[in-house]
């Protein structure tokens, strides 16, 4: 499913420093993992005091097919006029990273509020952080495999992806040839077809 | 009735208890999602879920008689459900609120339950999303009917 579509989607766009650059209220930067710490300690020491959040994206069929994005805020240790006090600096650093080296230096040591952020990445994307003190899941159970916000990952879960999507007709309790109040269970199998380009089935009944 | 001395009434004891078990179905204090606003509301006085002696919604599952499953049931809070009905005193009851409680709803994916009859016996579906107030007081009667009719319940109450 995501190997024929996604490659030209992601292809095309997703890559936020080519699209995106002009937006006002933040600066994008694309820098390499191993640049990432000494760039956002600068930052730090620039006045981007605040990490907002750490959000991952996966570019199925990119290379490097991960992006970690840091969020930073600078909030103004004096407000010169009201007029600053809605508009603090924000910067955004994208990390490219590798699916065949799937890691990142940890920066919970920086900014406590990374400690969450990073464990939220590893359970949903799969992506290690070195130096992290405790990287387990934090939102999956503990037990689950696999990592759902990958876009290789079965939308259903992996058990029951093999199984076929139960038709709505088919999960209706309307008992086939039920009263006029609703519609019988055959009907809504041929609006279903219908509504999918297929052939009605040959009876010719009416649909309600 | 108005009362005078040496009056008094007959009845069956079982009719008399599955009366007073009937009047007084207390549910669990428990919301999963957005059904929960919905099941909150039947306790205000609009919809008053007190007139069925059911507003007593208890903290402790050892004092519920009734977990009414609010909403979508993700995986990682089925162990927790199944939990708490099995803290549950018999006899006790189960209605599954809304779309997602019953058949997953819209919600066909891995983060969530397909209907929570697959982790507790449900005994009223209400259908809906979410269901209406007045739904949610329905199923409650139907419950009561049930109790009434001979259903789980009395002194001889069993599972």
């Amino acid at each position: 499913m995501p190997s024929s579509q996604t490659p030209s989607i992601a292809g095309l766009a997703l890559d936020p420093t080519s699209v995106r650059s002009e937006i006002a209220d933040a600066e994008i930067l694309r820098i390499a993992p191993g640049d990432l710490r000494a760039k956002l300690e600068a930052l730090r020491a620039e006045g981007f005091s605040m990490l907002l959040d750490i959000g991952g994206v996966d570019y199925l069929g990119r290379e490097p097919r991960f992006d970690v994005v840091y969020h930073l805020l600078a909030l103004p240790a004096k407000v010169a006029s009201l007029a600053e006090v809605g508009t603090p600096r924000r910067i955004r650093l994208l990390v490219g990273v590798p699916e065949s080296a799937p890691s990142l230096p940890s920066i919970q040591d920086m900014w406590p509020s990374a400690n969450w952020a990073e464990r939220e990445i590893f359970d949903l994307f799969g992506l290690t952080f070195e130096g992290h003190p405790q990287l387990t899941r934090i939102q999956m159970p503990h037990d689950w495999e696999g990592h759902p916000l990958r876009k290789d990952y079965p939308l259903r879960g992996p058990a029951r992806e093999a199984t076929p999507r139960p038709a709505f007709a088919l999960k209706s309790n309307v008992p086939a040839g039920a009263p006029p109040s609703g519609k019988t269970a055959a009907a809504l199998q041929k609006q279903i077809a219908r509504a999918r380009g297929q052939a009605p089935a040959p009876d010719g009944g009416a649909d309600s | 009735m108005e009362s005078m001395p040496g009056q008094f009434m007959l009845g069956k004891l079982d009719d008399v208890a599955r009366w007073a078990q009937s009047s007084s179905v207390w549910p669990l204090t428990m919301g999963l999602a957005c059904c929960a606003i919905e099941m909150m509301s039947v306790t205000n006085s609009t919809y008053d879920i007190a007139r069925f002696g059911s507003e007593v919604f208890r903290a402790s599952p050892r004092q519920a008689d009734l977990m009414i499953v609010s909403g979508r049931v993700a995986q990682k809070m089925a162990p927790i459900i199944k939990r708490l009905y099995d803290q549950m005193a018999d006899p006790k009851w189960v209605i599954s609120m809304g779309a997602c409680a019953s058949s997953g709803g819209v919600f066909d994916n891995y983060a969530i339950v397909q209907g929570v009859d697959t982790i507790v016996p449900v005994d009223v579906y209400v259908p809906g999303c979410p269901p209406t107030p007045d739904g949610l007081l329905y199923a409650l009667n139907l419950i009561q009917a049930q109790i009434r009719q001979g259903g789980r319940g009395g002194i001889f109450a069993k599972a």
